[in-house]
């Protein structure tokens, strides 16, 4: 009892106490992440989906395709829409109405990270150049926050994102669009299609995956003091106030280095920490992902789609 | 060196920073302004406070403090969103709030002309219009953009044209003391001023480790210079500064 | 041949006909009786409940009947707003949301409209059950939001929130499960399915407190012979009382889990 009234009163002794000793109250080194999990296709109305845990933080990411006519500056790109949002079932400091300024923050973050990584390459969504090509919505929604929600909302994206599948589909001389066959309804069948679109002398592109470039993954630190602590909830964002976010790809490749002003200068040995902890959180994430894909086309739920 | 002088746009050196104005007092009725110019790139800012704030932003140990970006035109979004925030956060570590109980502080951040480097400029016209304002500081800031071609060369100050040519560019926010703004420093600070820490870093675009090293020196030493210029423009009553430069 | 492009929103000037509006329905139960799903007629979906879904709540819980997945999370008792009028009994805040890419179609105008109206049924439903005097002046918030619609979402909805404000430990004279039917032509459909009611001629929802015997919220929509009116409700009424039970087991085993 004596503790809990020490931890409310003064919770920044309290936690500095764990930090000196190298732990976290959670049990955690001060390096490590929290558990970490990935399931596709969490959501079968969307076309790619993806729901991520890290810890606590719960993130569903969909994917929807829309059809739309390229702009005169790019004839053979798509495009793709990041949005992140918090709604109000994530957390007790959401209410409903008004919009989050954390959530319109992260969001412009994420689709900074999206850009700058490279991972679409945005002439894989053109369907006929020129004619047609697919808008990719990419909503992310946090369900539970608890911390690092921009790491977690980047895995949740290029999660869903590696789950995505174009629909197989038609291209009429006029730029018209039909779905080949559709995944709901079994009537239309791939050859019956074929046939009727010979006739008609429409161009085919077939069902496939997005070809993506090399992943993203974020680590967000934070500085407190003489220490660095990886992937931390929210009571330690909160608490510990100074933080930094490190994105790298697959690659080692430095995607971003974010650290919004805080009461930390990064010196260049915090900065070679933090990104050495963030290249092999990258590494660890990266195959957590990877079983979740090979898992994902193992099993059965791909067949129904097909 | 004179190809290397040539493949920029406007024929700077890749470590050279383009001519910096600062002009303070331009507005009347705020407590504090200040304009701040590099180049074609301009922000005014206006600090208005200490003053009395109401509800959620009262807080009973420090003052608030609001930052506010009005862009050239049109509806803030999330860009702005962003931009209030990282200002705001990098503000926070040099303002001495704690004198400042109950009350708030407000900066706001007005976009003339956006030509590259728009977020550091900011930054600087904000450090500025604070010291106008009176508002106590426990160091100055100064920001500066550094950016990596696509023939993996580092350049300083990015034009508007570079950020969009260029691979990937950060904007650097160091403290101009060598001194940390805390107190109590971590032992792992190395405490020369060549080896300072930055207090904010935003990137676009993907960069290697190496080279993004290679940006926080070069802008840990373009941005000494800069606050050397703050420093001397500040000291002068209302006075037109200009400097250019080779480092 | 090929079916329309109902699954992508085309721009209107090459749009095709929508053949999902109008069009020759598809009959909804084979020669031998069984549905679209191989369910039969009074066939409820299979149903996955869990609580504790959100850390950061007081109470939640998700649901999935079907192709239907919903979250739900409760907060408070807490402070109400400012604005709010002083009132001695406690407040119920309902909300409800639908994740963007929950429908067919990405974002359809009528999601607001239809949004608004799920809201203020799930309080109409919830309102009845909470005992709201045990926690005077105060709010307690109900946030659902709809990851996946597939049919019948607001009476899971409905179910899935009454499970949340028991894990929040709220005060309530009973769970509230509820259950949509569906009628076409002489058929009643039982725990309807996103393709069914769109063909279906009258909806029904039922919401009803099973132990006491009592319904706190029907709503019938569309075209109803009168004599399927009583069978149906009787129908939902069983099927409540079928899913009062799985919830019941299923917090049971929640706290038993907790427990250890």
């Amino acid at each position: 009892m004596e503790v809990e009234a020490f931890k409310r009163l003064y919770p920044l002794p309290f936690y500095e106490r764990y930090l000196d000793s190298s732990v976290r109250p959670d049990g955690r080194p001060l390096g490590r992440a929290r558990p970490t999990s990935v399931s596709l296709g969490a959501v079968s109305t969307a076309d790619g989906s993806a729901l991520v845990k890290i810890g606590n933080t719960t993130m569903l990411a969909g994917v929807k395709l829309e059809v739309m006519v390229p702009s005169q500056e790019t004839p053979d790109q798509g495009s793709i829409t990041v949005d992140f949002q918090m709604p109000p079932i994530c957390s007790p400091l959401v209410r409903p109405g008004r919009p989050v300024e954390a959530a319109s923050v992260i969001s412009e973050q994420l689709s900074n990270v999206l850009t700058s990584s490279e991972l679409v390459n945005l002439s894989e969504l053109c369907i006929a150049p020129g004619k047609a090509a697919w808008m990719a919505y990419l909503d992310v929604y946090c369900l539970d926050a608890d911390g690092s929600l921009l790491d977690t909302a980047l895995l949740a994206s290029v999660a869903a994102l590696a789950h995505l599948q174009l629909p197989a589909v038609s291209v009429s001389e006029e730029g018209r669009v039909y779905p080949v066959s559709s995944s709901t309804s079994g009537d239309v069948s791939m050859e019956g299609a074929e046939t009727s679109i010979k006739v008609k002398g429409n161009s085919i592109s077939p069902r496939r995956r997005l070809k993506l470039g090399a992943a993203p993954f974020a680590l967000t630190c934070m500085v407190h003091k003489k220490h660095l602590l990886a992937d931390p909830c929210a009571e330690e964002e909160t608490l510990l106030q100074c933080s930094i976010t490190i994105t790298m790809n697959q690659m080692g490749r430095l995607v971003s280095f974010y650290k919004p002003g805080g009461a930390v200068p990064a010196t260049t040995a915090i900065v070679k920490e933090c990104i050495s902890l963030a290249r092999r959180r990258a590494r660890e994430v990266q195959q957590i992902l990877k079983e979740a894909l090979e898992d994902h086309i193992e099993s059965p739920s791909l067949m129904q789609t097909d | 060196m004179a190809g290397e002088a040539l493949s920029r746009p406007d024929g700077r050196a890749g470590n050279q920073i383009r001519p910096l104005v600062c002009t303070r007092s331009l507005l009347s009725r705020a407590d504090g302004s200040a304009q701040w110019s590099q180049e074609n790139t301009t922000v005014l800012a206006a600090v208005y406070g200490p003053k009395s704030v109401t509800g959620k932003k009262e807080n009973p140990e420090y003052a608030s403090l609001e930052v506010i970006w009005k862009p050239k035109s049109g509806l803030s979004g999330k860009f702005e969103k962003e931009a209030e925030l990282i200002v705001k956060r990098s503000l926070e570590s040099i303002i001495l709030a704690a004198l400042y109980p109950n009350l708030g502080i407000s900066i706001i951040l007005q976009v003339i002309n956006d030509d590259g480097s728009l977020l550091a400029c900011a930054m600087n016209a904000a450090c500025a219009a604070l010291v106008d304002a009176g508002i106590p500081l426990s160091g100055l800031i100064a920001a500066v953009s550094c950016g990596v071609t696509v023939n993996n060369e580092v350049v300083l100050d990015l034009l508007k044209s570079e950020e969009q040519k260029n691979v990937a560019h950060v904007c650097l926010v160091f403290p101009s003391q060598p001194v940390s703004v805390v107190l109590e420093l971590p032992s792992n600070v190395d405490e020369k001023p060549e080896k300072q820490g930055f207090i904010t870093c935003v990137m676009r675009g993907a960069m290697d480790v190496d080279q993004y090293l290679t940006c926080v020196d070069q802008g840990r030493a373009a941005s000494a210079e800069i606050a050397k210029f703050l420093r001397k423009s500040l000291g002068q009553s209302q006075v037109w500064a200009l400097l250019s430069f080779l480092l | 041949m090929s079916r329309a492009a109902s699954t992508y929103a085309v721009p209107s000037y090459n749009a095709t006909p929508d053949l999902s509006v109008k069009g020759v329905p598809p009959s909804l139960l084979s020669p031998e009786g069984s549905r679209l799903d191989g369910r039969l007629p009074h066939e409820c979906r299979p149903a996955y409940m869990k609580t504790g879904a959100v850390n950061a709540a007081a109470g939640s819980a998700y649901a999935e009947f079907g192709q239907t997945k919903v979250i739900v999370s409760v907060y408070g008792p807490r402070e109400s707003k400012k604005a709010q009028a002083f009132s001695d009994i406690g407040r119920l805040n309902c909300d409800v949301k639908f994740a963007s890419f929950s429908t067919s179609v990405r974002g359809k105008a009528s999601q607001g409209m239809e949004e608004k109206e799920y809201t203020g049924m799930l309080h109409k439903a919830l309102e009845c059950a909470v005992a709201l005097h045990t926690f005077p002046k105060t709010t307690v918030d109900v946030f659902a939001l709809i990851l996946q619609s597939g049919g019948g979402d607001l009476a899971v909805v409905i179910s899935c929130a009454s499970m949340a404000l028991a894990d929040a430990g709220i005060v309530m004279y009973d769970l509230v499960p509820a259950v949509s039917l569906s009628c076409t032509g002489s058929e009643v459909l039982l725990d309807a399915s996103m393709e069914e009611e769109r063909w279906g001629d009258g909806g029904m929802i039922v919401a009803a407190m099973t132990s006491r015997n009592e319904i706190t919220q029907l709503t019938m929509t569309g075209e109803w012979p009168s004599t399927k009116v009583s069978e149906a409700l009787q129908l939902c009424l069983d099927a409540c009382l079928k899913l009062a039970e799985l919830m019941r087991s299923c917090l049971k085993e929640q706290v038993v889990a907790g427990g250890q």
